[in-house]
């Protein structure tokens, strides 16, 4: 899939918002939210928060894990950790990316929390790779990815998969010829063919 | 989600629009990222599309620069995209699969267990017919006698059901069988609720089916 398709799926997450109008109640097809009073916070989806944010008609509020103390402690568990550890968000690159995009006026320290986040992904990207290799290595056809989120697996996505099918048709072919002689039949062809 | 069992004939009443668009999302995913083609869920595009009719109708009565008339377009929006991309990639998998599509489906729809929607079989059908003909008319018509037959089986093109694919499991599945290949020794796994696993499609292509497991 397109990384674009991934946060079209992350922007149905759930973000809190504090508007500058007051509305009635809205009703759309994926639930109902509001209603919106100005100055209070209340909750939308995030397509909806970076759209208001556009027409500055609201001011996102951070989520609560996109704090310096919180995203520090995360960064320290996933360097100590052999395995992933468990984001505080599904999407937290499409939220982070968005969020920050449209309001960095609305999160405190916003230059701090995009670089912390950008060390975090890319520890998990260097764990991952490794993860790969060793997979690879082990010729296996299967592997666990508990708590990578979904824009992480789809970055190894041409990649992995394909080289474990690669993998796979080899050992197909290595089994299916051990028994039988090597073909050389189809040598001769091919150098008969060439001489025409 | 226990979106599986829903009835839309009998209880239109009891399925919120909410929970149609989540199912259709889910199968739209499950589309994208499956080698094969997956049973239609023409129900719930039926379903999402009367939503979007009246939603429209309700949209056209408010004044153009209404702050509520912006939002609701724009959730239209991205259904319409959801919905379009999903059929979009049904389509394309029947042209690439297409005679390998129409054999399965003609034994399914005997059993009662069809893929494709009416629809979708009847253009499966055609292309076919057009494809040969078009063959037929380029090329196997100019060429030797015994050469003109226009082999089906030949030309048919098969997903690959052994290539690897990422999936979180909604339920707990236990006893999930991998072949082993070289040591001819399979190894079983489970699949806890909420685990993330990459391996082949084959042995989950039932559990894809019946919700049991997403693919990411």
């Amino acid at each position: 899939m397109d990384p674009y398709e991934i946060e079209f799926i992350g922007e149905n997450r759930i973000v809190s918002i504090i508007p500058n109008f007051s509305y009635d109640k809205i009703f759309l097809i994926s639930g109902e939210f509001g209603p919106f009073r100005a100055g209070l916070p209340m909750n939308v989806p995030l397509w909806l928060a970076v759209m208001l944010k556009q027409k500055q008609k609201c001011r996102l509020v951070p989520p609560d894990w996109m704090d310096m103390d919180v995203l520090e402690n995360i960064k320290e568990e996933e360097k100590l950790s052999r395995f992933f550890t468990k984001m505080p968000n599904e999407h937290y690159m499409v939220e982070a990316k968005l969020i920050l995009g449209a309001a960095s006026e609305d999160i405190p320290r916003a230059a701090e929390i995009k670089t912390i986040i950008k060390d975090i992904w890319d520890i998990r990207m260097s764990k991952l790779r490794t993860s790969m290799d060793a997979l690879m290595k082990s010729g296996g056809s299967y592997g666990r990815l508990d708590h990578l989120t979904m824009m992480e697996i789809n970055s190894v996505k041409p990649l992995l998969p394909q080289a474990m099918d690669e993998l796979h048709r080899m050992k197909m072919m290595t089994r299916k010829s051990t028994p039988a002689t090597l073909n050389t039949s189809t040598f001769s062809q091919s150098g008969s063919s060439q001489n025409i | 989600m226990d979106t599986e069992d829903l009835d839309l004939s009998g209880e239109e009443e009891e399925i919120t629009a909410e929970t149609v668009l989540k199912t259709l999302q889910s199968a739209w995913q499950n589309e994208r990222l499956a080698p094969e083609i997956l049973p239609h869920r023409n129900d719930m595009v039926e379903c999402m599309l009367g939503q979007i009719q009246h939603m429209e109708r309700n949209i056209n009565k408010l004044p153009k620069t209404d702050l509520r008339a912006c939002i609701h377009k724009m959730e239209l929006n991205r259904i319409k995209y959801i919905i379009c991309n999903y059929l979009k990639t049904r389509i394309s998998k029947i042209e690439k699969f297409c005679i390998s599509i129409v054999n399965e489906e003609k034994q399914r729809i005997e059993s009662g267990t069809n893929y494709l929607t009416p629809s979708e079989f009847w253009y499966a059908q055609e292309y076919l017919v057009n494809m040969e003909n078009h063959l037929k008319n380029t090329v196997l018509n100019h060429v030797p006698g015994r050469m003109q037959t226009f082999e089906f089986n030949k030309m048919a093109i098969y997903p690959n059901m052994q290539s690897h694919i990422f999936l979180k499991a909604n339920d707990t599945i236990n006893g999930i069988v991998l072949e082993d290949l070289i040591g001819d020794q399979d190894e079983e796994i489970d699949l806890e609720e909420g685990s993330q696993h990459i391996l082949q499609y084959k042995p989950i292509a039932e559990l894809v089916k019946n919700g049991k497991v997403q693919l990411v």
